[in-house]
């Protein structure tokens, strides 16, 4: 399944979400680069300014299973044209080389399903929505045990 | 092995994150608010020319199409973000507390209690996250586990790595590295990132 994908070839991930509002431009952001480097970034000015900014080298299995979780996603298949576009309330980024296909989707934050279900593209938008759980998931289990915070 | 500054983790955002690269005390760097372009660029986020990659990708996205401001491009790159002392040498690296390892493979109905009992032999488990996958709640397919000592990760590795867990086989392999990988520094155009520079002397009024 995809093994070519998951074995070789070049690799970066970088994923936003944010919007600026009465708090000033509030997002989280982390990034996995070709040379195993993990970059994470949340900026959140809610009572306390803080800015937690963290990275850190991950091993190649590491890398071997984020790739293996986006080739299982099958999100390299989709488009984001018929996504909701970002807005006011936020925005999202999903930015993925792998192989020789590079994809860059925008979208709108996500609430709920149901802003999946009354979506264009309800199919595409829950792959990616499940996906984006999934990375962030993995992300900060990383963060949190590498370095002892609780990521959000 | 030991790292002994990996206490040292900070929260607070360093306020020399805006001085210029190079700490060059220009005048216009004092007045303006905003900090200079960053001269180390994101890997690939500086849209859509992915120059520092090799072959010609297929692309598809909005993101494309949109025009990169510069806040965007600068936010993951440069300086300023915090890690644990490092050597730069190759191998593991110990985290704030111990040592952390990844486990792959791992069967979507393992529970807890079947990766303390496989991976509990080998020291105290200090932490443990076997994450679900959102969608279908089942276990997404690795496990992070930490122990304290570096032996006992050394051990689990060396025992399990190839093993079966659930009748699944599992790899088992450090999470966290020294520097960066084998792939990447293969590669001639990429050029390392300073991590040895000293500190910027501190802004002059």
């Amino acid at each position: 399944m995809a093994a070519m994908e998951e074995d070789s070839g070049e690799f970066y991930l970088r994923y936003y979400v944010g919007h600026r509002g009465k708090f000033g431009h509030e997002f989280l952001e982390f990034e996995f680069r070709p040379d195993g480097k993990l970059r994470y970034a949340n900026n959140s000015n809610y009572k306390n300014d803080t800015m937690i900014r963290k990275e850190v080298f991950l091993t190649p299995a590491v890398l071997k299973e984020c790739r293996r979780i986006i080739s299982e996603s099958e999100i390299m298949k989709e488009d984001d044209n018929n996504w909701p576009e970002p807005d006011r309330v936020g925005r999202q980024e999903l930015e993925i080389v792998m192989g020789n296909e590079h994809i860059s989707f925008t979208t709108s934050k996500i609430g709920s399903l149901v802003d999946v279900h009354s979506s264009q593209d309800p199919e595409g938008l829950r792959i990616f929505y499940y996906l984006v759980q999934d990375l962030k998931c993995f992300v900060f289990s990383l963060i949190s045990l590498h370095f002892k915070i609780k990521p959000i | 092995m030991a790292n002994t500054e990996a206490e040292a983790v900070d929260f607070e955002p360093e306020e020399d994150d805006l001085m210029d690269e190079d700490g060059a005390a220009d005048a216009d760097a004092s007045s303006s608010p905003r900090a200079p372009l960053p001269k180390l660029k994101s890997a690939i986020t500086g849209g859509s020319t992915s120059s520092s990659l090799s072959a010609p990708k297929k692309t598809k996205g909005r993101g494309f199409r949109e025009e990169v401001d510069a806040e965007r491009q600068s936010r993951l790159s440069g300086r300023g973000f915090d890690s644990l002392g490092s050597d730069g040498g190759p191998g593991p690296q110990r985290s704030v507390e111990g040592w952390i390892i990844l486990v792959s493979g791992v069967h979507e109905e393992a529970q807890d209690d079947h990766l303390q009992e496989a991976f509990g032999e080998f020291g105290e488990i200090k932490n443990l996250h076997l994450n679900l996958d959102r969608r279908t709640g089942f276990v997404k397919g690795y496990a992070l586990i930490e122990y304290e000592k570096f032996e006992q990760a050394e051990n689990a590795i060396a025992s399990m790595n190839g093993g079966t867990l659930l009748e699944q086989i599992i790899y088992v392999d450090w999470a966290f590295s020294n520097g960066p990988s084998n792939w990447a520094s293969r590669r001639k155009n990429m050029r390392p990132e300073r991590t040895n520079r000293s500190r910027s002397p501190r802004r002059r009024y």
